[in-house]
C-alpha cells in the first residue's frame, strides 16, 4: 500500500514532524551540529524535503525546512519511495540495511549521516503522535 | 534469556567477485580473463613493484592470454587522493582500456577501483561519495594483490584522500567490486619483514572487527573465524620465512577472507583510530591496527563477551572451564604478545611514541578518529574520551 495519498499528504505528515522537531530545544541543537543541507527525495508520491542544518534559521529554531523543489545545494540526498521514508520515522527501518538493500539510496559523506541516528532516536516517539494530532490514525504502523 | 544464538534481523551475504587462488597463478590466468572477454588492460601498480618485476610478470601473463596493454600507470603512493585517480581514469581513457588491472596492496586496488569507476561513469569522484549510487556494473576490475592484509580484492570499498576538504571520501558500491581476484602467494615471497608483520595485523584486525560488530552475521563470522586461525598460526612463521609459499599462502588466504567477513560487517574502532592516525600522522595502516587491537578488544569485552571467547578459541587457546570473561582476556594477552613477537623478529612498532606521533597531538587524533565511519559499526558506542585514552596508553 501507499501510505501517502498525493505531494501534499507527504508534507502534511512528515513536514509535521520536523515543524516539531526544528523547535525541538533537545533534538534541533543537535542535529544542527551536523551543518548539513540534508535533501528527501521521495517517489510514490513524488516530492522533497530539504533540511537545512547549516545556516541558523534566527527565528528561534534550530534549522530550516523547505517543502518542494528547491535550489540549495544538498550535501546528501537520501532517496527513497515515500512508504519507507514513512516507516522510517516510526524507527522501523535499519537504515544500514536499507543502503545496503537499495531501499534508501545515499549519495554524500555517509558517515555524518549515520553519527545523526542517535540525537534522532527520540522522534520515533513523536512521529505516530503528530499523525494522531493532526486525524491521520489511518497511517498508524502497529 | 534464551540460550539460543541470536541472528540478526536482517543479513546479506553477497560476493560479486570471483576469486582463484594458485601458486604461480599470476604467470597465467588466461582462463579467468578469456571469460571477461576483454582486450585492452590498464594496469594500476605502485613504482617500487618494479624493482621486483611483479607488473612485468602481470603483464606477460595478460598478453600471452591475449590482452593488449593500454597502459601502464604506476604512481599509486600509500594514501592515494582524489587528483591522482583523476589523472589514472584520463590516462586509461585515452589509451582506450576495457578493463583495468590492479596491481599491489590496499592503495593500489583502492585506487584502481575509482580509476575504473570514473573511466566508466565521467564525472568527479566527489559525485559518487555515499551507498550504492551506482546503477550499472562498470568495466571489469581484476585485482592481484602483493601483500596480504588488505582484503580491498573482495569488497566494494574504496577509501581515497581529498586533499581540498582534508578528509577521506569513502565509497561504497557493489558495482566497485573486482570481478576477478587473482591469489598468487608467489608474489608475496619477497615482501620484507615489517610489511609482512603490519599487513598479517590487518588482516587480523579486519576479522576481529568484523566478528564483533553490529553488522556480524553467520556468513561473516564463518570467514572471520577462520582468516583469525590462519593468522595466529602463521604469522609469525612467515615472518621468519618469507620464502615458504605455504605459509605466504596461509596469509594470502586469511587475508581475503577477512576481506569478504568486513566487506559485509564492517569494521570499528580499531580501525576508526588507526584511520586517523594514518591521516594525521602518517603511520602505515597495519602498524596502526596493530598498536590498537589489543587496546579495541579491551575496550569492546564488555559488551561482546561470548564472542571474544569464541576469539580466543580461533587464536588456538584452550578455554574450556574458563568464564567467557577471562577467556576473552586470554585471547587479548595473546594478541599483545603476537605484537611483541613481531616486534622482536620484524621490528614490528609497539607504541605511537615509537612511529614518531607526538603526545600533544592526541586529542586532535581522537577528535578525528570520531568522525569516522566505522565508529557507527562498533559493538560499544564510543566516547571521544575513551579514543583518547587508548590512544594514550599506545603512545
Ligand atoms: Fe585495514
Amino acid at each position: 500500500m501507499t501510505f501517502f495519498q498525493d505531494e501534499k499528504h507527504l508534507y502534511k505528515c512528515l513536514g509535521g514532524l520536523f515543524e516539531k522537531v526544528r523547535r525541538d530545544a533537545m533534538i534541533g541543537p543537535k542535529l544542527a551540529t551536523a551543518a548539513l543541507v540534508i535533501r528527501f527525495l521521495y517517489e510514490e508520491p513524488e516530492g522533497q524535503i530539504t533540511i537545512d542544518l547549516k545556516t541558523p534559521p534566527g527565528d528561534g529554531t534550530f534549522f530550516s525546512t523547505f517543502y518542494g523543489k528547491n535550489d540549495l545545494e544538498a550535501d546528501v540526498v537520501m532517496s527513497m519511495k515515500a512508504d519507507v521514508g514513512h516507516r522510517f520515522w516510526f524507527g522501523k527501518v535499519n537504515l544500514v540495511a536499507a543502503l545496503t538493500r537499495r531501499q534508501i539510496v545515499a549519495k554524500g559523506p555517509i558517515p555524518k549521516i549515520l553519527k545523526l541516528l542517535p540525537a534522532i532516536q527520540p522522534t520515533y516517539a513523536m512521529y505516530p503522535e503528530i499523525l494522531k494530532e493532526l486525524g491521520e490514525d489511518k497511517i498508524l504502523l502497529a | 534469556m534464551s540460550t539460543a544464538m541470536a541472528f540478526p534481523d536482517f543479513f546479506q551475504f553477497h560476493l560479486p567477485v570471483r576469486i582463484v587462488f594458485g601458486k604461480g597463478l599470476s604467470k597465467d590466468f588466461s582462463a579467468e580473463l578469456s571469460s571477461l572477454g576483454v582486450s585492452r588492460a590498464f594496469l594500476v601498480t605502485e613504482k617500487f613493484l618494479h624493482t621486483l618485476k611483479i607488473p612485468d610478470r602481470i603483464r606477460q601473463a595478460l598478453e600471452s592470454a591475449g590482452v593488449g596493454i593500454a597502459g601502464v600507470f604506476d604512481e599509486v603512493v600509500p594514501n592515494s587522493e582524489v587528483g591522482l585517480c583523476e589523472r589514472g581514469a584520463e590516462a586509461a581513457r585515452k589509451a582506450g582500456a576495457d578493463c583495468i588491472v590492479a596491481i599491489g596492496g590496499g592503495s593500489s586496488i583502492d585506487t584502481a577501483k575509482a580509476i575504473n569507476l570514473l573511466l566508466s561513469e565521467g564525472g568527479k569522484l566527489l559525485d559518487y561519495q555515499g551507498a550504492q549510487t551506482l546503477t550499472r556494473p562498470l568495466k571489469p576490475l581484476v585485482a592481484v594483490p602483493t601483500t596480504s592484509g588488505t582484503g580491498s580484492e573482495a569488497t566494494m570499498v574504496a577509501v581515497i584522500n581529498d586533499p581540498d576538504s582534508q578528509s577521506k571520501i569513502s565509497l561504497v558500491d557493489r558495482y566497485l567490486t573486482p570481478a576477478l581476484a587473482v591469489l598468487d602467494p608467489e608474489l608475496t615471497l619477497t615482501l620484507p619483514r615489517r610489511i609482512t608483520a603490519a599487513t598479517g595485523m590487518d588482516a587480523l584486525t579486519h576479522a576481529v572487527e568484523a566478528y564483533v560488530d553490529i553488522e556480524s552475521s553467520p556468513f561473516s563470522d564463518a570467514l572471520a573465524a577462520q582468516a583469525m586461525r590462519l593468522v595466529a598460526r602463521y604469522l609469525s612463521k612467515a615472518v621468519i620465512d618469507g620464502g615458504d609459499v605455504e605459509v605466504r599462502s596461509a596469509l594470502q588466504i586469511a587475508s581475503t577472507m577477512a576481506g569478504v567477513a568486513f566487506n559485509h560487517s564492517m569494521v570499528g574502532v580499531i580501525h576508526g583510530m588507526a584511520h586517523a592516525l594514518g591521516g594525521m600522522c602518517h603511520v602505515v595502516h597495519g602498524e596502526a591496527n596493530a598498536m590498537m587491537l589489543p587496546l579495541g578488544m579491551e575496550y569492546n569485552l564488555e559488551v561482546r563477551e561470548r564472542k571474544f571467547a569464541e576469539i580466543a578459541r580461533f587464536l588456538g587457546l584452550d578455554i574450556r572451564g574458563k568464564s567467557d570473561r577471562d577467556a576473552g582476556l586470554e585471547g587479548i594477552a595473546f594478541v599483545r604478545q603476537l605484537n611483541q613477537e613481531l616486534h622482536d623478529l620484524a621490528g614490528l612498532p609497539t607504541r605511537l611514541s615509537d612511529v614518531g606521533v607526538s603526545r600533544d597531538r592526541l586529542p586532535e587524533v581522537a577528535a578525528l578518529a570520531m568522525t569516522d565511519g566505522s565508529m557507527f559499526y562498533n559493538p560499544r558506542d564510543v566516547a571521544e574520551e575513551d579514543v583518547l585514552a587508548m590512544l594514550e596508553r599506545a603512545h
